[in-house]
């Protein structure tokens, strides 16, 4: 009976529908993006910058209220961060789905959910230092977002050298599962105990208030282009890995 | 020859596990002494460390944090000791064919894990006194650290026993347990450190601040804890 | 029913791409004692791990004493014992802790009785109060077949149990098997053939994972099994 609903059981693999969506979504990415950049800066209004506590030599000029450019940065750091994050929970996903019927392909899933969100990551911290260096006027502070995507930048690359450091594909596939979990639940925790915390010692150099409405537009317009990128590279991607995998067991078959 | 076995209750199990890990360790003192003179070395080095700070520097602001660093380095070492004798003969199958909880292991594991983190903390924390405070008068509030450094200790002990599980299967095991368990264990730390560092300074606001860190390190410990004991079986079970 | 020890249909473990244990179907019947030859990487110690629960099979089933291993692991665990060149000995314990500590997991009843009682059959009485890394290392594979037997297992499985023995060790380790042969099944996975032909009721040869024979010895001349061996071994190298 076990083994029938087993069989039954419908697996994630290359040349399903979503495989279908993806030329679609490319182009939708790419024009959702370039409608994004253009938008950024010709369409959503300027914007103040933050006030700071003392004149910052910034590009050779001393400046006391930040309004530059940089402040487009904005318009793709939080659209990618929010990606990366919602890669993470993918992973965390899949993970559950390996652990409850340790199939193999869900870790692959969870594999490259991994991957998709460390590049995401690496870009949130990217555009998140340009951020803070010319916003704030800091290479670095311990401000909630940023510690958070440091840690989480961290925990994604651990799951990576976890896995490189276990031959056994099944013992390797419930660690990282395990891990990823793991890291789904600790990063809104650190996320929270970092905000709610009050650091004494930085100055809090966030901007208070929310955003207007073009601003809100092109945020979104950026949001739906970087979830169909993120959705593009996940299923070539996976087309790629399951292809190598199939081609890796007909050899094995071969073998024999 | 004939031989009755009944299934003993989980508790007895739980028992049995903890009494075998405090009488091992009571044997042979492995991971209380390395634990122990690790943490004096962190201290010679903190000593060098702030050797040339200025005489008014207020250690008080910093003691909390410097406290932390050097249990999370401490029990870092022991937990990477902690599953070395279960491995060395195979102990640890030995005890997976026994029909019992996998969970129970876990929560023996934990258990005997906190007991020697703690030992280790009431050893070193009166000689971190005796090094950095004695010059200074922290708060009247200062026992009050007792309370984080109990809270933080189980989040350790829990999250750190599943993670020794998994790294000890591992390649480089002691690197790989550093790597996967300071940054899982950030959220933790940082509110710790708030609420040692509150006691120890005091003032107007320090009760605010030290309750609202306590709360958010005791959640902590409740979903990493209750997390760690529901994935242990799958770690321990491959 | 109720004549077989152990039955498996297509049992089947999977490592990534590689079938460790393919399509394995037999039945041994109780008080048999089979012996399971086969190359290096044959599969022999997987489908051991899989038989005695330590390791999950991929496909396919299988009963030890009617009890299936994959729905009531637990049921399963409580009739087999597992000798292996890993004693599951706690080197820093006394011979007669390890077997208390065993007895007390399992819920043998009157452990220290049983304790005794093993320790005599074995012949390390006079040294129970010694810690096991004191022990040599046929002392020590006594006390881990004292061990395997503390809860009165149905099932033995033996895995190279001759590894890092001397021949005097080798001798006292059959006595011991053949006193406690009767109404037990013993599988066992030995490099020897003569001495794993000589012992056995029942003759297996993996390659590849799959059985390449399976028969009684009463059914198989030596010289014969030993040709088919030979065979294999040939198979694995190429």
């Amino acid at each position: 009976m076990a083994e029938k609903a087993k069989k039954a059981l419908k697996l994630p693999e290359s040349g399903q529908w979503p495989d279908s969506v993806v030329p679609i979504a490319l182009v939708g990415a790419a024009v959702f993006l370039v409608a994004g950049f253009l938008m950024a800066f010709l369409y959503a209004s300027p914007v103040n910058g933050a006030a700071l506590s003392e004149p910052v030599l910034v590009g050779d000029q001393m400046v006391t209220n930040v309004q530059l450019l940089s402040q487009k940065i904005f318009y793709f750091h939080m659209p990618v961060a929010l990606v990366s994050f919602g890669a993470l929970a993918f992973a965390g996903f899949y993970s559950v789905r390996f652990l409850m019927t340790k199939e193999q392909r869900f870790d692959t899933c969870t594999k490259i959910a991994m991957e998709i969100a460390l590049l995401f990551v690496v870009l949130t911290m990217i555009t998140g230092e340009m951020w803070t260096r010319f916003e704030w006027g800091l290479w670095w502070t311990w401000d909630p977002r940023l510690t958070t995507y440091l840690i989480l930048m961290i925990i994604v690359i651990a799951y990576f050298i976890l896995r490189n450091a276990i031959d056994d594909p099944e013992r390797r596939a419930t660690y990282g599962s395990v891990i990823a979990i793991i890291a789904l639940v600790d990063v809104p925790i650190c996320y929270m105990v970092t905000r709610v915390i009050p650091s004494s010692i930085h100055p809090v150099v966030l901007r208070e208030g929310g955003m207007t409405g073009d601003m809100g537009m092109t945020v979104a317009v950026v949001m739906i282009g970087m979830i169909m990128l993120g959705f593009v590279l996940y299923r070539m991607r996976f087309r790629q890995v399951r292809l190598t995998q199939r081609v890796e067991a007909i050899k094995e078959q071969l073998e024999d | 020859m004939s031989v009755t076995v009944k299934r003993p209750s989980t508790f007895t199990q739980y028992k049995t596990l903890l009494v075998k890990d405090l009488r091992q360790e009571f044997r042979t003192k492995e991971m209380l002494t390395s634990m122990g003179i690790y943490a004096l070395l962190v201290l010679i080095v903190y000593g060098a460390a702030l050797a040339q700070t200025a005489q008014v520097f207020d250690i008080l602001q910093m003691s909390g944090g410097l406290l932390w660093a050097l249990i999370v380095f401490t029990s870092l070492l022991g937990l990477n000791r902690s599953f070395t004798a279960e491995k060395e003969q195979g102990c640890l199958e030995g005890i997976l064919l026994v029909p019992l909880d996998r969970s129970v292991v876990f929560l023996a594991k934990a258990t005997s894990n906190l007991l020697f983190l703690l030992v280790v903390e009431i050893i070193t924390i009166p000689l971190f006194y005796f090094f950095f405070l004695t010059s200074t008068t922290p708060s009247d509030s200062f026992w009050l650290i007792v309370v984080p450094l109990v809270v933080g200790t189980i989040g350790v002990a829990g999250i750190g026993t599943l993670l020794s599980t998994i790294t000890i299967n591992t390649r480089g095991k002691d690197v790989m347990l550093a790597v996967l368990f300071i940054p899982l264990i950030f959220p933790l730390l940082y509110a710790c450190v708030s609420a040692t560092t509150a006691a120890i300074v005091g003032g107007d606001l320090f009760m605010e601040t030290f309750t609202m860190s306590l709360a958010l390190a005791a959640g902590y410990d409740v979903i990493m804890v209750l997390l760690s004991w529901v994935l242990y079986d799958f770690v321990i079970s491959v | 029913m109720g004549d077989a020890a152990i039955t498996t249909s297509k049992l089947s473990k999977v490592f990534g791409n590689r079938k460790a244990v393919d399509n394995v179907t037999f039945d041994l019947p109780k008080g048999a004692f089979l012996s399971i030859f086969g190359p290096n990487g044959a599969g022999k110690t997987t489908l051991l791990r899989v038989l005695s629960t330590l390791s999950r099979a991929t496909s396919g089933s299988a009963a030890l004493m009617d009890i299936d291993i994959k729905e009531e692991p637990d049921k399963v665990r409580d009739h087999i014992g597992l000798i292996s060149h890993n004693s599951m000995l706690y080197m820093d314990l006394t011979a007669e802790e390890n077997l208390l500590f065993a007895a007390r997991l399992y819920g043998v009843e009157n452990p220290e009785e049983r304790v005794l009682e093993l320790l005599e059959a074995v012949e390390l009485k006079h040294r129970r109060l010694d810690t096991v890394r004191t022990f040599s290392r046929g002392m020590t594979q006594r006390l881990s077949i004292a061990r395997a037997l503390i809860h009165d297992p149905d099932v033995v499985f033996l895995d190279e149990p001759y590894s890092g023995l001397d021949p005097h060790a080798v001798e006292i380790f059959d006595g011991l098997i053949d006193q406690v042969r009767e109404n037990r099944t013993f599988v066992m996975v030995s490099h020897d053939l003569q001495k794993g032909f000589s012992m056995c009721s029942h003759a297996l040869v993996l390659a590849k994972g799959r059985i390449v024979a399976f028969d009684e010895k009463e059914n198989l001349d030596f010289d014969e099994f030993s040709q088919i061996y030979r065979a294999t071994v040939g198979m694995g190298v190429a």
